[in-house]
């Protein structure tokens, strides 16, 4: 089996020593960083969402495979830098204003991290005036996470902020969180709402107007 | 009929006169204190601009006064320890104001906000200590702050992650014993939060009463721990559980039978989606803990045992409902696959729902007062069927729920509550 075979082999069990030395391996046999960005780690995290949407496996797996991708995303960062790998778009997440709850945020982030975004984790108890700046400095999309009932209508905060801003059209906002709803989404005007977060990843793919797994998974199937 | 036989009847899986109501009687059926406000004055209890305490610095959660009980014909009181979530005792009581309401809360409560606007709690109130929890300028209740040592794989402990959970002081078996024998005459069913049995509860793994945690006490670490280090957490629960069974016996000694149910665990292993823990986790983790407990209580007391479990957990209550539990909260029917005839077809003659009552997380806050009637109509028609169900919320009431929203609530308690349709009788 190859380095990048058995590192998503690592990073799907979540076994993060062994991902760490899977990604050397692979790197001192020439594999370019992005082959095993893309093959390896961006293929384990779509493994890993699926396993977790069709519940055969829970959150505590999938957070051990996040953690496994991120430590082998830390060694092949500087590769994929000196390579001038692109990544799919920038998005800034957060937990909103109120609100300290961040298992679910950072998971989102995660996911989003081990499919090629860069992601500005802006933490949580985040107020609006900061999604603005984070806007400015250039994320593509501003993600949005409530846990509670009443942190929920700060995420319309947010979208106001930004149109008073001036900016609303430069960034694609997106929502979720155990309260939030579809409805919620369209209420408050934001552009995308996922209730998981493998299908975060596919609903900011969507937003950006790029091909996601599931439009690719389609296209082979027909 | 007495509250407390009313409650009695429910949990004997037999129609009551009606439907009992739990507001109160514990830390998870109650109300955010503006919320306890606001339903106080419009009810006429009290004079405008009369505080209400805080009994609950966590989650703010306000006092049900024994007035507001019999307003709204409560048939549940709580009892529990001396000292609170963050190890201090509610005393000395000072005047503060928060969230738009005047309120009474206790005096090592800190009210003094940081320059960034949060409040920060400290373990036991001791300022020497780094802070445990915070509260953020604009929030309605506090968070844990973690505050985590780094994690030495070969040297873990499970005397670290317990070190919160200790014999029971006799003053506190003494407190205990006086609450039931304040609480008796009212006539009122008692349950009781002895505490030192949630296992893994991840609102407690931070060790908010501690100066110093020690083990596991990241959010993140613990739920991973679950698959990455189970030997441990299972090493962890087992010393809990001695200390807990050896507890019980002495508050058991101490306050009799006078308690009908006694809360048990309050660790959630629901999310929105789906369970936050798979099948085999469970089992292999908790089920046999949480059996221990139940068998204990059921042989040596006449107590029954109730279970807290937020979210989505459909696929997990084969094995809940096995390990012996006598009740169950809160009954979150908004979650993905939790729909109330099915939860009662499939479970309703082996336990009881303590919850259900109405969804807190659309309806309650946003919806409108007759969607709100319809609701509980709806849910004491189905829960109620044959008993094996006590009245409550989903989880606390929330703050910045409309006040005409709460009374529509217990307006429509008290108008269908009595009306239960006949179901399977003995």
């Amino acid at each position: 089996m190859s380095a990048t075979d058995q590192l998503r082999n690592a990073i799907v069990d979540g076994i993060a020593k062994e991902a760490v030395k899977q990604t050397e391996l692979g790197l001192e046999q020439g594999i370019a960083a992005d082959v095993l960005l893309a093959d390896g780690l961006m293929a384990a995290m779509r493994e890993v969402g699926q396993l977790f949407e069709d519940k055969e496996i829970y959150v505590p797996e999938m957070l051990v495979s996040a953690h496994a991708m991120k430590s082998s995303l830390e060694i092949l960062r500087p590769h994929l830098v000196e390579a001038d790998v692109q990544a799919s778009g920038r998005v800034a997440i957060g937990t909103v204003e109120g609100d300290l709850h961040d298992i679910g945020k950072n998971l989102v982030a995660m996911m989003l991290q081990g499919s090629g975004f860069e992601v500005e984790d802006l933490g949580v108890d985040v107020y609006p005036e900061r999604f603005v700046q984070a806007a400015r400095d250039g994320a593509d999309v501003i993600a949005l996470s409530a846990l509670l009932t009443t942190t929920m209508p700060n995420m319309l905060k947010v979208v106001q902020a930004l149109r008073d801003a001036g900016i609303r059209d430069r960034v694609r906002v997106v929502v979720g969180g155990a309260p939030i709803t579809q409805s919620h989404c369209d209420e408050i005007g934001a552009d995308g709402y996922a209730k998981t977060a493998s299908s975060a990843v596919r609903m900011v793919q969507r937003v950006l107007g790029l091909a996601t797994f599931a439009d690719g998974r389609a296209a082979a199937a027909s | 009929m007495t509250s407390r036989e009313r409650v009695e009847q429910a949990l004997a899986h037999r129609e009551p006169d009606r439907v009992p109501l739990d507001l109160g009687g514990s830390l998870i059926t109650s109300m955010h204190v503006s919320s306890v406000y606001k339903l106080r004055q419009a009810l006429g209890l009290d004079a405008p601009g009369t505080p209400v305490k805080v009994v609950e610095p966590y989650q703010m959660l306000g006092e049900i006064g024994a007035d507001l009980m019999d307003a709204l014909e409560v048939d549940v009181a709580g009892i529990g320890r001396l000292t609170n979530a963050y190890g201090f005792r509610n005393e000395n009581w000072k005047q503060w104001e928060a969230f738009g309401v005047p309120l009474l809360v206790p005096g090592d409560f800190p009210t003094v906000r940081e320059p960034s606007g949060e409040l920060l709690m400290y373990p036991c109130a001791d300022r020497t200590a780094p802070a445990c929890a915070r509260m953020p300028r604009t929030g309605f209740y506090f968070d844990a702050i973690v505050r985590q040592d780094p994690i030495d794989e070969d040297h873990l402990d499970p005397a670290d992650n317990t070190e919160e959970f200790v014999a029971i002081s006799d003053a506190d078996v003494r407190h205990l014993a006086s609450e039931v024998q304040r609480l008796a005459p009212s006539g009122r069913a008692i349950l009781a939060d002895f505490g030192g049995m949630s296992f893994g509860d991840i609102a407690f793994v931070p060790g908010p009463t501690l100066r110093h945690p020690k083990g596991i006490r990241d959010l993140e670490q613990w739920y991973m721990s679950l698959v990455s280090r189970p030997d441990y957490v299972s090493a962890v629960f087992e010393r809990q559980c001695e200390i807990a069974l050896a507890n019980l016996q002495r508050i058991h000694a101490a306050v009799g039978d006078a308690v009908t149910a006694v809360l048990v665990t309050g660790a959630d292993f629901g999310t929105q989606e789906g369970p936050l823990i798979s099948p085999r986790t469970y089992r292999r983790l908790f089920k046999p803990f949480h059996v221990r407990v139940n068998e204990w209580i059921h042989a040596n007391t006449g107590w029954k045992t109730f279970i807290h479990s937020c979210g989505s957990i459909w696929r997990l209550l084969d094995d809940i409902v096995d390990a012996g539990f006598d009740a169950l909260n809160p009954v979150q029917t908004s979650a993905e696959e939790m729909d109330p005839a099915a939860l009662k077809q499939r479970y309703g003659d082996r336990i009881t729902f303590w919850g259900g009552g109405i969804d807190t997380q659309h309806t309650l806050p946003f919806g409108s007062p007759d969607e709100i009637r319809a609701m509980v109509a709806e849910r004491i028609a189905i829960f109620g069927a044959g008993g094996g169900f006590v009245f409550n919320p989903i989880h606390n009431v929330q703050a910045g729920v409309p006040v005409e929203n709460l009374l529509a609530l217990y307006d429509a308690v008290h108008e269908f509550r009595e009306h239960a349709p006949r179901g399977v009788k003995e």
